[in-house]
């Protein structure tokens, strides 16, 4: 468990009204606990203060019960004792070593053999042993994040901080490469920490999540139930006012393109038809609507290309600045982004028996776990 | 002509790798405080190591004269400690090349190594590295260019000093007559064919490591 208090202000220099504070208290226990936020709002800070790479203006940081920041008792334990495997957002591999010196870089301790020994079972666990003798500007950006992550794990370390690691490759990649770090995490038991501003990706990947806005926690607790009933203005203004929801996969047509999911929240359940992927039959899955893809009727529409054709009753109309959110029953609860002028013209009001129009690309999926 | 007398020569090679050395290891340590560390008087200390580039080098000759002699406190230690002063021997000569060429590797190495990504210096930091193994396997291999090429025009200046050794060193010729000042006493003495040979030989080197610097610096773009 790590365990994290602490606050730093920076930028200014008398008042308090300008420059930033980071103010915060979480702890991570073993897993992927994902911070999220905009930029700016602290997370990188945050993980070089753990790292030790800034100091703190006060408070205290300690890992499995051993203090690695204490201002109270005066401790500071220089970074190259704290026990951190860091993934920079730049990477930072040694362009001077090839793949397999920058793994070995940490093991000073270790004879030359057991080094590459080690090394080399450490990169054909992340599946990049054929980098081994290339320097990081001869591979490509999947495997410099293999690399990095590798070199990272190689020092034995007790937590694992991933500064948006994986913003520079695509989707696919990322996916394999965190699903392999999470099959290593298995055995290793690390907490670790993945800073992203992207909230599909603290969905896939997130265990946990603790929100940052402008240096504070607003909002943490499990991903979907974080995202999805978005408690706090702010946390829905971050990650916009979605349908987010967990389902199984209950049949599948790859000639048709699509699949058939069963998706539940504390309302209900209903099916849904979702593009086709590599999920298998009964596979858990979350799979994300946003509220403005959805298409709202009085009467049941007919002859349309929306393979989801949902009946439902208006549970609830809030008066949004820009808009409106239609509060749908059906199954589950939907949330739907109309104009005012929508709801004037079709003469919505609660109760009031509606149809809900979901395009199959209207669906998102989101986990693979 | 007689027997070429090659002491001036053996001498000023003697003088020059001593004070490359010198150099490398005084300019590289400062160009990294002046680079990664934050202090008071950080560009006071810039300024004053840069003196010596732009000084005439008789000012500087006369500033270490002042500061090695028996006068000063620092060559009062320095006889005290070694039983020798160094003023009118040609370690004394070492000295003045050092400070002559020191500001060209204070200048490019403090460039160098704050050109080096401290990401890559705190990753390694992360990964167990103490703060002397970062400089050497991180900090150092990335900066080395820089601070190869100004070792080899640092070498070039120590060989070639003049003004600032003939004030420390002095001109006693089998002792602390280096090449430079060896062509000035022949020309004074009519010896033009010897201070032909000496300048021909100086400009040759001189040349050669100027032009392999280029080559060295060049590679990387």
């Amino acid at each position: 468990m790590l365990s994290v208090r602490i606050t730093k202000r920076v930028g200014a220099r008398s008042s308090a009204e300008d420059g930033f504070t980071l103010d915060v208290e979480f702890e991570v226990p073993p897993g992927v606990t994902i911070l999220f936020g905009a930029s700016g709002s602290g997370k990188t800070m945050t993980l070089k203060s753990i790292a030790g790479i800034t100091r703190p203006d006060l408070g205290n940081i300690s890992i499995n019960d051993q203090i690695l920041f204490d201002s109270d008792k005066r401790i500071d334990i220089p970074i190259r004792n704290r026990g951190v495997g860091y993934l920079f957002q730049n990477l930072a591999l040694f362009p001077h070593k090839t793949a397999l010196a920058n793994v070995e870089f940490g093991m000073t301790g270790a004879a030359r053999g057991e080094r590459r020994d080690r090394a080399l079972k450490m990169m054909a666990a992340l599946r990049i042993e054929h980098t081994a003798n290339r320097k990081p500007r001869d591979i490509s950006g999947g495997e410099a994040q293999r690399v990095a992550l590798a070199r990272a794990l190689s020092c034995r370390p007790r937590m694992l901080l991933l500064d948006e690691p994986l913003s520079a490759i695509d989707e696919a990649t990322k996916l394999g490469i965190i699903a392999d770090l999470k099959a290593i995490n298995r055995e290793l038991l690390l907490p670790i920490i993945y800073v992203t501003h992207s909230r599909e990706e603290a969905i896939a990947i997130g265990e946990r999540v603790i929100v940052y806005e402008a240096g504070r926690v607003v909002a943490r607790g499990e991903p979907l139930a974080v995202f999805g009933s978005p408690v706090r203005s702010s946390v829905a203004r971050l990650t916009g006012v979605e349908n987010i929801f967990a389902g199984i996969v209950v049949s599948k047509s790859e000639a048709g393109g699509m699949m058939t999911v069963e998706i539940t929240d504390s309302n209900g359940s209903c099916r849904l038809d979702v593009p086709f992927g590599s999920e298998a039959q009964g596979e858990r899955v979350k799979i994300a609507v946003p509220s403005g893809d959805i298409l709202l009727a009085t009467e049941e529409p007919r002859s349309t290309s929306a393979r989801n054709i949902l009946r439902g009753e208006v549970a609830a109309i809030e008066d949004k600045s820009g808009g409106a959110i239609v509060r749908v029953t059906s199954g589950v609860n939907w949330s739907v982004k109309v104009t005012r002028q929508s709801i004037l013209d079709l003469g919505l009001q609660s109760g009031q028996p509606v149809w809900l129009a979901i395009k199959t690309h209207a669906c998102y999926l989101l986990d693979k776990s | 002509m007689n027997e070429i007398d090659w002491f001036p020569l053996t001498l000023s090679l003697r003088v020059a790798i001593i004070a490359t050395a010198l150099v490398v290891v005084i300019g590289v340590a400062l160009g990294w405080l002046l680079a990664r560390k934050r202090f008071f008087g950080r560009e006071a200390l810039d300024a004053v190591v840069t003196l010596p580039l732009v000084l005439p080098p008789t000012v500087l000759g006369y500033y270490l004269l002042v500061a090695l002699g028996r006068a000063s406190p620092v060559g009062r230690a320095i006889e005290s400690l070694t039983g020798q002063t160094l003023v009118f021997t040609w370690k004394g000569a070492v000295i003045a090349a050092t400070i002559g060429a020191l500001p060209l590797m204070v200048k490019t190495s403090r460039a160098a190594i704050a050109a080096v990504d401290t990401n890559l210096e705190d990753a390694a930091r992360t990964l167990g590295q103490s703060e002397w193994r970062v400089f050497w396997r991180v900090t150092l291999p990335l900066a080395r260019r820089g601070i190869v090429a100004a070792g080899m025009l640092a070498f070039a200046r120590a060989l070639g000093d003049f003004g600032a050794t003939l004030m420390v060193a002095g001109n006693i010729p089998g002792r602390t007559q280096t090449a430079a000042i060896a062509i000035y006493d022949a020309t004074q003495a009519g010896r033009d064919d010897y201070a032909l040979i000496l300048v021909l030989l100086l400009s040759v080197a001189t040349l050669s490591i100027v032009y392999a610097t280029n080559k060295l610096t060049k590679l990387d773009t």
